[in-house]
């Protein structure tokens, strides 16, 4: 038996040197610099737990953040999901149109966050953007709805600009449904099954795993989205948008606060970290 | 045999591939001392001890970020000088220009680069950098070079200096003054049987005019910084008395609870519900210049920088600039104040000397004529004058100036005031404004406890 254990650790050292490089010791100082008064220019003050004191208890625009985030969070990892398995299954069934439609539908996740974030501004502009201007055809010529910045549709205009565009899930459900056994379609054809059946009691519960990853990928996706808020909205009206990466940039670059970011940072990793091990559980990911 | 054969070539394999992706990540951390290298380089004491200037040794190196690039209305400037400076000084100076898309983008850079203690040479300490760098010990006062250089300390006048010294010490040069007003459509005005006001009130009267005339009176925004709004807010603080005129030439105001604040706020509240275009609320200077430059709007708050593009076909209609005409607020107040301008970052002797002979340039009367002539910057110094050429192509810029030299009452931009996290909040706290989520005395009550955050 050849023993490849020096290989293995050879070729990994280069990942793991530069994981502890960029992400491990930046994490570590995270953590550190969360417990202090950190402004640019001065040096860190220890300062306990005041900031997650503050955090936790006082502000206000903190725990909007957080809801905000959270509902993202399960709105992306539920319905964002839901709608790439469901065009996963229906391109499976290679009608004439599913080349095209898997391509069409991979457009928006092939541009940039920013580009899109500005391409939604213009489509939603209250002037002379193409939705008001569609809306104005049917009858009311003064229809002018500020998409982005009326309270009554910030959020929901917001979600809209990544909610449907599940292609990077389609995908992966497309993957692994190629990697199913054609054996059992036959048995339950041969069976009497309907295609329906098949998609139902068959498909998807032998996607348990990949849409427990995608549920994870997709939830966490929201910890991480902040350009096309920047672009949008940046975080208002109010809070309306406002998620805890754009406060964590708010409170680190225009507050100056670099302490009390990082408790926030640090308050959004353990979040993720929450999210994934419940997916995990809930879905006995890599268990048979 | 063959096993042998296919058992050391695999580990010679397996030892270039590793090399390779060693070397790769050894050539990541390397420097680049390339000219639009996007990370910092060596440090200016490495780089300069290599370069120590002399007749016949290499220019000494200096790093300069702009965000001045591009569709930015200063871009054709900043090359210009920039050129002219190497033509003059590159062989004593090598100015390493790092472009920036943006003015966010470079006040995000910057800051960063302050939190590693790893600024450029030369730095514009705009939108809080200033204090920032003040603060962090890490800028240079130019109180001995204007001292050794009485020349150039006339050619910036003793206002501009004094309006960027604290404590004695002058940590910034500033390069250019900023003389606001508003542009109106002429046009629109003599359609609607009206003149620019003399009082707010007249002001307020005269939207109504234009608006049974059929014309959108003011183009209004409330994204990014809300410049052209809060150039209306300030005027009206800042002519309101002699409260609100101090309040509106105070640094970094912390209580924004006041009537002179809140009356002002009630009538940008009303001007936002009643007298602007349809996407005020969130629009940015791209959409309200085009509003002002289409005939959408017949009036917009901003400074003589825009004059130059009344006449550029691609952003109003052929001979639109005849149809501008530009005011004082009324009360007769103007925005007039100095820019923070330049800071001098560098840490050696060498790249210190060299970061101010840019600036000194760049400020001087030299640079402030390109200025003028290719951005429209009002110059700080009154030796400075338009050359006639330009007065024919720019009227309107004559026009400026006289109306400046009028103008009676004169306070600062709430940029230039107030803490950058403030800046940040107009355009989140606007919209409750407008949607009367807030009224005026919350609102103002909010602003104070966003600027109670500053440390």
């Amino acid at each position: 038996m050849v023993n490849h254990k020096g290989y293995i650790v050879l070729f990994l050292l280069p990942t793991i040197i530069l994981f502890a490089l960029v992400y491990a010791v930046s994490m570590v100082i995270l953590f550190g610099t969360s417990f202090t008064e950190w402004s640019t220019g001065l040096k860190p003050v220890f300062v306990g737990f005041s900031n997650y004191t503050r955090m936790l208890f006082e502000d206000t625009s903190f725990k909007e953040g957080f809801w905000n985030t959270a509902l993202w969070v399960l709105l992306q990892s539920t319905l964002h999901v839901l709608i790439g398995v469901v065009f996963a299954v229906i391109l499976n069934m290679r009608e004439f149109y599913w080349k095209f439609a898997r391509t069409v539908f991979m457009f928006p996740n092939i541009i940039s966050g920013a580009a899109v974030g500005m391409l939604f501004l213009c489509m939603l502009n209250p002037d002379f953007g193409v939705v008001n201007s569609f809306i104005r055809l049917f009858g009311n010529s003064d229809y002018a709805q500020n998409w982005f910045m009326d309270y009554a549709t910030a959020f929901l205009s917001v979600t809209m600009t990544w909610l449907p565009y599940a292609a990077v899930v389609t995908i992966l459900i497309l993957a692994e449904i190629a990697a199913i056994p054609d054996s059992l379609f036959e048995s339950a054809r041969i069976d009497g099954a309907s295609e329906i059946k098949i998609n139902l009691f068959i498909i998807i519960p032998m996607l348990r795993n990949i849409i427990g990853t995608c549920v994870i990928l997709a939830g966490t996706s929201m910890l991480q989205k902040m350009d096309i808020i920047m672009m949008t909205t940046g975080g208002g009206p109010g809070n309306t948008t406002m998620n805890l990466p754009m406060y964590i940039y708010k409170t680190a670059f225009m507050d100056n606060d670099f302490g009390y970011s990082n408790s926030i940072g640090v308050f959004l990793i353990c979040f993720g970290i929450v999210f994934v091990l419940l997916i995990r559980y809930l879905f006995r990911i890599g268990s048979q | 045999m063959r096993k042998v054969f296919y058992k050391s070539g695999g580990t010679i394999a397996s030892a270039l591939m590793l090399t390779t992706l060693v070397m790769s990540i050894s050539a990541c951390g390397s420097n680049q001392a390339a000219n639009n290298s996007t990370t910092p380089t060596n440090s200016p004491v490495a780089s300069s001890k290599s370069d120590n200037h002399s007749a016949d040794q290499a220019p000494v190196k200096i790093k300069y970020l702009t965000y001045r690039v591009g569709t930015h209305a200063s871009a054709k400037l900043e090359a210009e000088q920039i050129r002219q400076f190497n033509e003059k000084y590159g062989k004593e100076v090598e100015v390493q220009v790092e472009e920036i898309p943006s003015d966010s983008a470079y006040e995000d850079k910057i800051k960063i680069l302050a939190a590693s203690g790893d600024i450029p040479d030369v730095v514009m300490g705009k939108n809080g950098i200033n204090d920032i760098l003040i603060k962090g010990n890490l800028a240079t006062p130019f109180n001995d070079y204007l001292d050794k250089d009485p020349e150039w300390k006339s050619e910036i006048g003793e206002e501009a200096i004094a309006a960027n010294t604290r404590d004695g010490k002058v940590w910034s040069i500033s390069d250019q003054k900023q003389n606001i007003g508003y542009f109106y459509n002429k046009e629109m005005f003599e359609k609607a049987g009206i003149q620019p006001a003399q009082t707010w009130d007249e002001f307020m009267s005269n939207n109504e005019k234009l608006k049974a005339a059929g014309f959108v009176p003011l183009a209004l925004m409330t994204g990014e910084n809300a410049w052209t709004t809060n150039l209306i807010l300030a005027s009206i603080v800042g002519t309101s008395g002699e409260a609100g005129n101090k309040f509106m030439n105070t640094l970094h105001p912390v209580d924004f609870n006041t009537p002179e604040m809140i009356d002002a706020l009630d009538k940008v509240k009303t001007m936002l519900q009643q007298d602007t275009t349809k996407d005020a609320l969130g629009a940015g200077y791209a959409n309200v210049a085009n509003n002002f430059c289409q005939g959408k709007a017949a009036i917009i708050a901003n400074g003589p920088w825009m004059i130059g593009d009344f006449s550029d076909t691609t952003k109003c209609a052929a001979g639109f600039d005849q149809k501008v005409g530009v005011s004082a607020f009324p009360g007769n107040g103007m925005i007039s104040s100095y820019e923070v301008g330049y800071m001098i970052g560098a840490k050696t002797p060498e790249t210190r000397d060299a970061a101010e002979k840019f600036i000194r340039f760049k400020t001087g009367l030299e640079g402030q004529r390109i200025a003028l002539e290719l951005g429209n910057v009002m110059p700080v110094s009154d030796q400075v004058q338009p050359s006639e050429e330009f007065k024919q192509k720019y009227p309107l810029f004559v026009e400026s100036i006289e109306v400046s030299n009028q103008s009676k009452i004169h306070y600062s931009a709430f940029d230039s005031i107030v803490y950058p996290n403030v800046t940040d909040a107009w355009k989140l706290w606007y919209p409750e404004l407008v949607f009367n989520k807030s009224t005026a005395e919350e609102f103002a009550k909010k602003l104070s406890d966003i600027a109670a955050k500053n440390k």
